[in-house]
């Protein structure tokens, strides 16, 4: 069943299948267009299939290009990290966080207040459950299963809620600022937050288990489907979920910390291979299910450890710039590695930003492993990966 | 209101404005009186519009982030079910409304007005979020970025926010159905929108 | 590895081929590599077990042009839309090179290294790595078409981001807003102040106008 250029007559698949002699057909090729009922944005899917099975997956990409990386290089340091709440926009704390974090790694006089660097992290490991609610909810609605959904947006608004108390959106935030956070705490923060993580980490995490994870039909339609070989995600450049559910429990906040990361204590899940083989679609979801648990965990360790002092350095001028030099700094966004290349020269803009994002590379990989699955499969592997367009185009 | 208004800045179409901005509420009594000629006719208009705006069902549109916000407005908390237009369809030919929600690149402007076309009359676009509405932030340095979707489709309600809170999407939703509500007889679109709508092919 | 201690082994196997020089100031050092010899380079940086470099990170084109060497932030500003939309214009022709920015990693050693090519303006051809790292396919054909570097050797070289009749390579500094596209327009309308409350114009005078950059 491999595909080639001159391939356009179906040999295998279901000819064979229904060993009808003779049986000869074309392949079909068919648009999952930039418009489709999926949630992952507008993400263009050019499929040749004899019908049921997949023999060549292109994506196209750059239907929701904002040109973001120009607009770096025209307004401050400062104002661009509005648009890097837009990459992507279900998990903006971690990508403000990751903005933030790398303009600083360029300041060498710049010190982020305790206080500050807890606050951050408490935002960004809430902004990661908050992303991989909607990757679960998602993930079940590509499969058919409405009631996740409804459940995962019912946690979310609290999430979102707690959000909108502290900064005043409730979506898109800019709230991490180059040199600490812009707002402090209000009061009753911390038990907001202990409230909803009480009634999160036990309760309703078991019952996403019981409704989606544990299911037989989900088991059975992402078990084995979309597997990615260790040596195909580092190919690929795949990180994040993707590619600790291809079994290496490799994570940036662990193994390449930044920020205050390196005090708090917890796990990193892994694929497995439990419901099938290591690597596949379930091991992906599962991965993300207990990432949920263990940012409950840094959640409550960071509460307790916090401080109390300026949310912001003080020593900051208002005129900000950025010594000349360049520097890559990578981040753990809730859908992998988010890195950010900065060249500065010295002045008040940048000269130029690249963003490595996550789901570019993610979404890459499917060219590689969608040949072979079938049309529902191939649905079931692009949800697992978990991509988000405004990340992939910027 | 005061009348006394500063001179319009160039490019100010007051033509435009009027068909467009539906806030007065004095211009839809006035369009309501002049039906009350004929009594048999206004009721099945009003009747129509009725059944018209309780169930727009619009088609999925979502591009980017005000998408998000628009799953969050059909989710349970902010219930757009109620108003009858829980009901998203994939498929522009089964839907009357178009959420223009999120920001239109210069590569996807062409299949935007592909899907508009498709769908049947009447039907209604609301630009949801400032992306839609204007460029939004991507104004100045936006080389890919349409600078709102009226260049493209002919919209009846502007919903601003970055992104718009789900309630505010369903208060733009209740301002279209007031607009449906006060209308006469057939949906004939102003002589302007054929200009723009004709002008842009869609098929290469 | 120390970046140093890489530096030395790479010195040390492709030193008087390769072109090779270290950059330690600033906040991250790196090496830079003449562009014809990056696959000999990167090819050494993937198989020689002590460096074992199997994570293409990050590729990113950059337009060097008008870079203040200085330090001191003169760096040329790029054009944009006006406020009545219309595109900027400018005469300035561009100069300076164009640079092609890896960076690496390894999963097994857990160490990191930048490298950074230059080429001219005219003829901006590197090799490709994409037989090296498959991931940088996409990496390059995104610099292809923000920048306008050709890879040599890339299977498929053709743009990603924008529709594949663009004309020019937005990411440079000389780059002008386009007008239109193909029948799309992309030009914005004229701010309007609302003319229906005109007591509140006189508030907006004072804050200074809305056209500024990132406000929108």
């Amino acid at each position: 069943m491999a595909p080639d250029e001159k391939n356009t007559v179906a040999t295998g698949g279901w000819a064979e299948q229904g060993k009808i002699p003779g049986l000869k057909s074309e392949l079909l090729e068919i648009n999952m267009g930039p418009q489709h009922p999926a949630t992952h944005g507008v993400l263009r899917l050019l499929i040749k299939t004899d019908g049921e099975i997949v023999y060549e997956v292109v994506p196209y990409i750059g239907y929701l290009h904002r040109c973001a990386e120009k607009i770096a290089e025209g307004c401050d340091y400062r104002q661009w990290v509005v648009y890097t709440d837009r990459f992507d926009y279900l998990a903006p704390m971690n990508c403000n966080f990751a903005y933030v974090v790398a303009v600083e790694n360029m300041l060498p006089e710049l010190e982020v207040p305790e206080r500050a660097e807890h606050i951050r992290i408490i935002c960004a490991e809430l902004q990661r459950i908050a992303s991989h609610l909607i990757a679960l909810g998602t993930f079940g609605l590509d499969m058919g299963a409405w009631t996740p959904l409804l459940y995962c947006f019912r946690e979310r608004e609290v999430i979102l809620n707690i959000f909108e108390r502290l900064c005043g959106g409730r979506m898109l935030y800019n709230y991490m600022t180059i040199g600490g956070v812009r707002f402090d705490l209000p009061d009753g923060f911390a038990e907001e937050v202990l409230d909803f993580i009480d009634m999160f980490e036990h309760k309703k995490i078991d019952d996403y288990n019981t409704l989606l994870s544990y299911n037989k039909i989900f088991i059975e339609r992402t078990a084995d489907v979309g597997l990615i070989s260790l040596a195909v995600a580092h190919a690929y450049g795949c990180t994040g979920p993707v590619l600790r559910g291809s079994g290496l429990p490799w994570d940036c906040r662990r193994n390449d910390p930044y920020s205050i990361y390196e005090r708090f204590e917890f796990d990193i899940p892994y694929g497995m291979g439990e419901m099938g083989t290591v690597g596949d679609s379930w091991d992906r979801y599962m991965v993300r299910v207990r990432e949920m648990r263990e940012s409950c965990r840094i959640v409550r360790q960071a509460l307790a450890s916090m401080s109390s002092g300026p949310v912001i350095d003080p020593n900051l001028k208002k005129v900000l710039r950025v010594p000349a030099g360049s520097r890559y700094t990578r981040t753990e966004s809730a859908k992998g590695e988010l890195g950010h290349f900065i060249i500065a020269d010295g002045g008040t803009k940048p000269f130029r930003i690249k963003v490595r994002s996550p789901s570019y590379s993610n979404l890459h990989v499917i060219q590689k492993i969608g040949p072979g699955l079938m049309v529902s499969d191939l649905v079931a592997t692009v949800g697992s990966l978990d991509i988000v367009l405004g990340e992939i185009d910027r | 209101m005061s009348k006394e208004t500063t001179t319009p800045p160039p490019g100010y179409d007051p033509q435009r404005e009027q068909m467009l901005d539906f806030k007065v509420d004095g211009q839809l009594a006035q369009i309501v009186a002049s039906d009350r000629k004929n009594f048999i006719l206004t009721t099945i208009d009003e009747v129509f519009n009725w059944a018209r705006l309780s169930s727009l069902w619009p088609v999925t549109f979502g591009l980017a982030c005000c998408a998000i916000e628009m799953m969050a407005a059909s989710a349970t908390r902010y219930d757009i079910d109620r108003f009858g237009a829980g009901a998203f369809r994939a498929t522009p030919r089964q839907a009357d409304l178009m959420i223009v929600s999120g920001t239109v690149t210069a590569k996807m402007a062409k299949r935007l007005r592909l899907i508009y076309d498709q769908m049947p009359e009447p039907k209604w676009v609301v630009a949801m979020g400032s992306c839609a509405i204007g460029g939004g932030p991507y104004f100045k340095y936006g080389y890919h970025v349409v600078k709102g979707v009226d260049f493209m489709v002919p919209v009846d309600v502007y919903i601003p926010g970055c992104p718009p809170r789900p309630e505010v999407l369903l208060d733009g939703l209740m301002r279209l159905q007031d607009k449906i509500r006060g209308r006469k007889g057939k949906f004939r679109p102003p002589k302007w929108i054929s200009e723009y709508a004709q002008k842009i092919p869609y098929r290469k | 590895m120390e970046q140093a201690a890489i530096y030395q082994l790479l010195v040390e196997r492709l030193g008087d081929t390769a072109g090779l020089a270290w950059h330690e100031e600033g906040p991250q050092s790196f090496a830079t590599v003449a562009a014809e010899q990056i696959q000999a380079v990167a090819r050494f940086l993937r198989e020689e077990p002590r460096l074992d470099f199997d994570l293409l990170m990050c590729l990113s084109g950059i337009d060097w042009d008008g870079y203040d060497e200085n330090g001191k932030g003169k760096s040329v500003d790029i054009l944009g839309y006006r406020e009545d939309g219309i595109p900027e214009t400018s005469d300035r022709v561009a100069e300076g090179d164009l640079g092609v920015a890896y960076h690496l990693y390894s999963y097994q050693h857990e160490h990191q290294f930048a490298l950074q090519l230059r080429v001219r303006r005219g003829k901006p051809i590197v090799t490709t790595v994409s037989d090296i790292w498959p991931t940088a396919e996409w990496h390059e054909r995104e610099a292809f078409d923000l920048l306008g570097i050709q890879f040599s050797g890339h299977p498929d070289l053709r743009r990603i981001l924008l529709e594949d009749s663009w004309v020019g390579h937005p990411l440079r500094k000389n780059y002008q807003m386009p007008g239109q596209w193909q029948e799309v327009p992309l030009k914005g309308q004229p701010y309007s102040k609302n003319p229906f409350k005109p007591e509140q114009d006189s508030v907006a005078d004072d804050s200074g106008d809305s056209g500024n950059s990132g406000e929108g």
